[in-house]
């Protein structure tokens, strides 16, 4: 009986990986693209060993009858992986949003000094990153004066009606996900977490180019858009 | 919440056909009096759970603790995978005779040569503490076996070109990451040597190595199996105490503490081991503490991959309590200590 529950909880393990790795893109709200394929071999690994115990234990407990095994028992902390395996099949929570975004200091941008001409294309499409390093690092001000679109999620709680544009980034898994925040004046105020493009020109406030100058857009336009496929990149929607 | 919604609904039909099966129940005598109140119960209970589980696990703090409770064990269990794999093959497979000709016959001179052999087991954390737990069933000293533990998730290829690309153009960075997670990890080994007692670790009795007439494909399975099962459990108890870290303590705290240059150090330790990063992305995290000096993100990058809450976790499962809690104080110790020396010298 026991060895037939080791079957069954290595099963129900493989089953959640495959589930959320090859049959759906649940995965993709925990970890990033590349870990896919581990995953999936570890969910093919994991319910051909059920199967096997299934299948080779219980032969042998019909020939060897109860003999004592070093393997044969079930550690007991080995139920806790019940939760996991459970919840990848039936009750995959959310991908990080504006509660984890809210708590957290926007990342810090890449420090760069040379950059290319904006394309001509107006409004210009760009990212939240590329935005950032454009107000504080560019001293060339290219932005100025520019309609600029840009896509992201909306995180509540800035002054005056205010909200943030926001992209979570990850690096390996959720655990260690990073925001980039743009902030938004005027416009209509979205429920958080709601996927946006924004399309507006620079909110003006210090000097453009430093340090000083505020990260932040006067919206013309908000348009409600489906989740990115890759929700956890600063990157420009695929088309 | 549709779903709940949904539940609901069913729960309900249910405790109105069980009420309609009570009221024909009362007319006869001899049916348990509490039989209709219990089936009642059986009926309005489970759903009434479900729906207080599911509002309270749809509030957003609840919600961010799972995606990130499950984030940390999806990420790990494939790397936990490779590690019980290699560790049920190196049980059923490899001969004693095999360590006891690589490795030097005195443990003083075992150690540095786990330490860097450690290069050689490409992937996280997760995978190095079953795979010493084996090496000690075969009669590696457990002091070569600890070096090992704590150098492979550093100092692999994988983890080194990680931190060449989060670092880029700072070579000085992996150099000293590489040196000092070494460093660490020798020094652990020969203080086990000079200090360790056997009476903490657990007694492994499933490594046993390969017996007579026994099939040694089986044994792999058997072998690979439970250590997956067992070692399995513990990470997602160490997934469980990283995530209410991560949802618990803002990430916006930090900066509090990025002035001061002692403190700063000390508090990445401390973040390292609360955050449980995989060794693999704690580089790029790294990379981005961009308030904080050098050599406190170089201890943020040493003391991650030897000793976090979900390491703890499984080397509590696998060594015993006694030997996990006094381990990865000493090694956080010696740590930060090595990283900060290295690191003077280094950046």
């Amino acid at each position: 009986m026991k060895r037939f529950l080791q079957a069954v909880l290595l099963g129900l393990c493989g089953l959640g990986l495959l589930h959320v790795s090859l049959f759906t893109d649940l995965c993709l709200r925990y970890v990033k693209e590349g870990m896919r394929p581990l995953l999936v071999a570890s969910g093919v690994v994991l319910l051909l060993l059920g199967v096997a115990s299934a299948v080779l234990d219980k032969q042998k407990e019909e020939e060897e009858g109860h003999s004592g095994h070093d393997h044969s028992s079930l550690p007991r902390v080995a139920w806790l992986l019940l939760l996991p395996a459970l919840s990848l099949l039936f009750y995959a929570p959310p991908a990080l949003g504006a509660y984890t975004a809210s708590r957290q200091p926007p990342k810090a941008v890449a420090e760069q000094s040379d950059f290319d001409p904006l394309p001509a294309a107006s409004p210009v499409p760009m990212t939240l990153s590329g935005f950032t390093s454009r107000v504080q690092q560019d001293r060339a001000q290219a932005i100025k004066g520019r309609s600029i679109r840009m896509t992201g999620f909306v995180t509540l709680g800035g002054p005056h009606g205010s909200w943030d544009l926001t992209r979570i980034i990850l690096n390996c898994c959720a655990a260690d996900a990073q925001s980039v925040k743009v902030r938004i004046y005027g416009g209509p105020v979205l429920p958080a977490n709601t996927w946006v493009t924004v399309t507006g020109a620079w909110h003006a406030g210090g000097k453009l180019g430093t340090s000083s100058a505020p990260v932040a857009l006067d919206a013309r336009t908000v348009e409600k858009v489906a989740r990115p496929v890759n929700g956890y990149q600063d990157a420009l929607p695929l088309p | 919440m549709e779903k709940t919604g949904a539940l609901v609904a069913e729960d309900q039909a249910a405790a109105g056909a069980v009420a309609d099966g009570a009221g024909h129940s009362d007319a006869r005598p001899e049916s348990p009096r509490y039989g209709p109140l219990l089936l009642v119960g059986a009926a309005v209970v489970p759903g009434t759970v479900v729906i207080l589980l599911g509002r309270w696990g749809d509030a957003p703090a609840v919600q961010a603790w799972r995606t990130v409770c499950l984030a940390v064990t999806v990420q790990a269990l494939p790397f936990l995978l490779l590690g019980t794999a290699l560790s049920g093959a190196i049980n059923a497979f490899v001969p004693e005779r095999v360590f006891s000709r690589i490795l030097p016959r005195r443990a003083v001179l075992a150690v540095p040569v786990a330490g860097v052999a450690g290069a050689v087991l490409p992937g996280c954390e997760c995978a190095s503490v079953p795979v010493a737990s084996s090496l000690i069933g075969r009669g590696v000293a457990p002091a070569a076996a600890f070096a090992f533990l704590l150098s492979a998730p550093a100092i692999n290829p994988v983890v080194l070109t990680a931190t060449a690309i989060a670092f880029p153009g700072n070579p000085a960075m992996v150099l000293a990451r590489l040196v000092a997670s070494l460093v660490t990890a020798v020094v652990m080994g020969w203080l086990w040597l000079r200090f360790g007692r056997a009476e903490w670790l657990r007694p492994t009795a499933r490594h046993t190595g390969h017996q007579h007439g026994r099939s040694r494909w089986n044994e792999f399975r058997l072998g690979f199996q439970h250590d997956f099962l067992h070692a399995g459990g513990f990470l997602v108890l160490g997934a469980m105490a990283a995530a209410t870290f991560n949802v618990a303590v803002p990430r916006s705290v930090l900066d509090t503490f990025a002035g001061a240059p002692w403190l700063s150090v000390l508090f990445l330790a401390g973040l390292a081991v609360l955050l449980a990063v995989c060794s693999e992305a704690d580089a790029f995290l790294a990379a981005s503490l961009t308030g904080f000096p050098p050599i406190a993100r170089l201890v943020f990058m040493v003391v991650g991959p030897m000793v976090d809450l979900k390491l703890i976790a499984l080397q509590a499962g696998t060594f015993g309590r006694a030997f996990a809690v006094r381990f990865s104080a000493a090694t956080v110790v010696v740590a930060v200590a090595c990283s900060s020396l290295i690191g003077g010298v280094l950046l």
